[in-house]
């Protein structure tokens, strides 16, 4: 009986100090300042600037030259010293890669959806196109130089030639993802081919597509920097190759800072219109 | 006149066979299958898995042809996709970038012919479901019974002749089915469709139908075929009916000579 009784007793109690600690804050932890959003943003940047910072001690301490490995501040020094250069060189490779992307997207699209509609496309197709992904394209390269000479159309044509694959696949996955039976409603209903595409195959291809596109933007930079290698004209990838030649080290790695910077802002432009695109067609 | 139409079958299968091919072989999914179906009336097809109810459904609602045979709707032979069937399947199939009401819309909007008049009925067929305040909501932010329900009202909003459903509720927990079965048997009460309702629980098919097929497996025929007594609307307390036990446990023998015929 007493302790049934305390048993009663005690229930309200542990029930309220269950309930109590939930509006106060979570107990800190080592890094408790860093909470949510935060906490993916800064954790990052600390890893990086780690690493930055024992790159720079590693490169003093040592008294590594410049011409081997230069110090991340060296770096810095010679990006603002010939900042309005590399920009200048920045143009070409920037427009070939979007010119790239951009006929990836076209022409992956364009192919995806010949694939879905057409058996015999699918079947003639689609194998040689997963069998085009294992070879290494970037062996191909001097052979669209030999093709198209040395201007921006075979740089761009090679961007395109190695970007275009994830953007069939992806979109494919997607264009074929739809339910069975709702294909099937689609025609019980008497909605003819295209506008089963438009209303139904495209907005649930959206989320595959854009992981595609994703892929394509950075493989279409990387097909541009490598056709500016092989062609040397101008280019980003071109004063790369120049400032080796010429043991400029502190040029390389600023011409490859400006890359990844444009390369991040081109990618952000992507997720960003994915994040756009998901509110509508995301599930 | 008035007679013969009103005895008119609205479903009629006959001899119908379908034979697949498959790269190991033929394989034979409805091996002979007939019945006839009267308008207005709600008929369960019971069977095991894998018998070819739905494979049956799919060629009544033009989705499949039939190997041989006919099936007839409204007396004209089926050849394509039925345009007035309403149907729903085991998963919702609705689109998850679409509202509740534009996912009920959606037949009429496939055909291009979204009015002010189909949208009123959407939003009354809506109502009948019991999803009025949910009409803005997208379908991820409904339950699974919710979900279904709008894949009912959206079978319904093309006003169609026959309503197929194929296993509608099995996906659904068995509370939910429960509370499905009497929502439909409420909703189909109003609108009285010539329905074709494929399941594997005997209890919903005895509750919802009129009639109640049982299909066999191999070969896959039409072994039975009961008709279902009790009086419309039906309420929940018809299963304490003596009589709704015994139909039960016949039908249950039945499915149980042709599962132990293997």
């Amino acid at each position: 009986m007493n302790g049934i009784v305390k048993n009663s007793d005690l229930a309200p109690t542990s029930a309220a100090s269950a309930r109590a600690p939930l509006p106060a804050p979570s107990p800190p932890s080592r890094l408790g300042v860093l909470r949510g959003q935060a906490r993916l943003v800064v954790l990052p940047v600390i890893a990086a600037a780690l690493v930055i910072t024992g790159w720079e001690a590693v490169v003093r301490i040592k008294q590594i030259p410049n011409t081997l490995l230069p110090a991340p501040s060296a770096v810095a020094i010679r990006l603002t010293e010939t900042l309005p250069f590399l920009l200048g060189q920045a143009v070409p490779t920037t427009l070939e890669t979007i010119a790239s992307f951009l006929i990836s997207m076209v022409l992956g699209i364009s192919l995806a959806v010949l694939i879905c509609k057409s058996r015999l496309m699918r079947d003639a197709l689609y194998p040689n196109i997963v069998l085009f992904q294992l070879i290494p394209k970037i062996a191909l390269a001097p052979l669209f130089i030999v093709w198209l000479g040395i201007g921006s159309t075979s740089r761009i044509t090679f961007g395109v030639f190695i970007s275009f694959f994830p953007v069939v696949v992806a979109t494919l996955t997607g264009l074929t993802s739809v339910d069975r039976d709702l294909l099937r409603l689609c025609k019980a209903v008497g909605a003819d081919e295209s506008r089963i595409y438009a209303k139904v195959r495209f907005p649930a291809a959206v989320p595959h597509l854009f992981s595609g596109l994703k892929i394509a933007i950075t493989f279409a930079m990387i097909g541009v920097i490598v056709g500016e290698f092989i062609t040397a004209q101008a280019g980003l990838g071109y004063m790369i190759l120049f400032a080796a030649s010429q043991a400029e080290m502190t040029l390389i790695f600023a011409s490859i800072v400006v890359l990844c910077v444009i390369g991040l802002v081109l990618y952000g432009i992507i997720v960003m219109a994915e994040a756009l695109a998901l509110k509508k067609y995301g599930a | 006149m008035l007679a013969q139409v009103e005895t008119f079958k609205a479903i009629t299968a006959a001899r119908v066979r379908k034979v697949y091919e498959t790269p190991s072989g033929p394989v034979e999914a409805v091996a002979e299958a007939g019945f006839e179906i009267a308008r207005g009336d709600f008929v369960s097809i019971l069977g095991p898995s894998g018998c070819g109810k739905s494979t049956l459904m799919l060629m009544i609602a033009g989705l499949e042809s039939t190997t041989s045979g006919t099936i007839t709707l409204d007396g004209l032979q089926v050849s394509g996709p039925q345009t007035d069937a309403g149907m729903m399947f085991q998963d919702p199939t609705l689109l998850p970038w679409r509202s509740v009401l534009d996912n009920v819309l959606f037949p009429i909007d496939m055909r291009g012919a979204v009015s002010s008049e189909s949208r009123t009925r959407a939003e009354s067929l809506l109502r009948m479901v019991d999803l009025w305040s949910f009409r803005d909501k997208r379908p991820r932010e409904l339950s699974g019974g919710m979900r279904q329900r709008v894949a009912l009202a959206r079978a319904l909003v093309n006003d169609p002749r026959i309503l197929l459903m194929d296993e509608p509720f099995s996906a659904l927990d068995a509370i939910t089915r429960d509370e499905m079965g009497y929502a439909l048997a409420r909703i189909w009460d109003t609108t009285r469709k010539t329905a074709i309702f494929i399941t594997h629980s005997i209890r919903e098919a005895i509750f919802l139908s009129d009639r109640v097929l049982v299909m066999g497996r191999r070969p896959s025929t039409i072994i039975e075929d009961v008709r279902i007594p009790f009086e419309r609307p039906r309420d929940p307390s018809i299963e304490a009916d003596p009589r709704f036990n015994e139909l039960y446990l016949h039908l249950k023998a039945s499915i149980h000579r042709t599962t132990g015929a293997q």
